[in-house]
């Protein structure tokens, strides 16, 4: 398996609008589609929780390639507040209940579009790794705040 | 004088890795960003569900090695 690459980026987010899927990425890959220039292994997708949405990621997902056996897609119809995909063309996090973000419909009215990727609002992606709060996200923060002012004083300008 | 755009408190460096990070296109944002690297324990499944965020937490915490850095603070 290879790192996620642009053409499995864009097959990922194609297969998701045709199946409509109600979906943002968030964490450092949101960040990354963003323009946060730095590094990270998978795609962090927030699925909005309903048994018709994990229905439609499952397909999807199987669509590029995820090998799903019948208790998987389960999980993700059930929505499971954290699913860890590794059996695909690419890394998948999906993630139901982020820390630090109360609804999904919330997430939503602040998104960002990029290119068709509809992607967490970047308050949104740094309030989930304040809550996480975990040593890799405190590692990050300083850097994702000042982004976060770097691009609001972009779009003054 | 303060140049929209040239927000002080972001440390120079940094501005200048945002800026030059904004003039490349999305394909190539993404083919530099998305590496593969092996992390001990998290990459030796190829599947794994939690029902809540809190077990998952609780899951890193006792089975990661504290320096791949999913431990809370």
């Amino acid at each position: 398996m290879g790192a996620f690459d642009y053409r499995q980026a864009t097959d990922l987010r194609d297969a998701l609008a045709r199946h409509n899927v109600r979906y943002l990425f968030i964490g450092k890959s949101g960040a990354i589609l963003l323009g946060f220039p730095d590094t990270t292994q998978d795609a962090d997708l927030f699925v909005d929780r309903s048994p018709e949405n994990g229905r439609a990621l499952g397909d999807a997902l199987t669509e590029v390639g995820f090998e799903l056996t019948a208790g998987q897609r389960a999980d993700l119809e059930h929505g499971k507040d954290f699913v860890q995909l590794k059996n695909g063309p690419f890394d998948v996090d999906v993630i139901h209940a982020p820390d630090g973000i109360e609804r999904f419909a919330d997430a939503w009215q602040r998104h960002v579009d990029i290119e068709g990727f509809p992607v967490c609002h970047i308050d949104d992606i740094i309030a989930s790794k304040e809550a996480a709060n975990r040593v890799r996200d405190r590692e990050a923060l300083p850097r994702l705040r000042a982004f976060r002012d770097w691009l609001q004083g972009s779009k003054l300008s | 004088m303060t140049v929209p755009g040239d927000t002080p408190a972001v440390p120079d460096e940094w501005r200048q890795e945002f800026e030059a990070a904004a003039r490349r296109p999305l394909a190539t944002r993404l083919r530099y960003a998305f590496i593969r690297t092996y992390k001990p324990v998290l990459d030796d499944a190829r599947y794994r569900a939690f029902s809540t965020m809190a077990d998952y937490r609780e899951w890193c915490d006792r089975h990661l090695p504290p320096w791949l850095g999913y431990g809370r603070v």
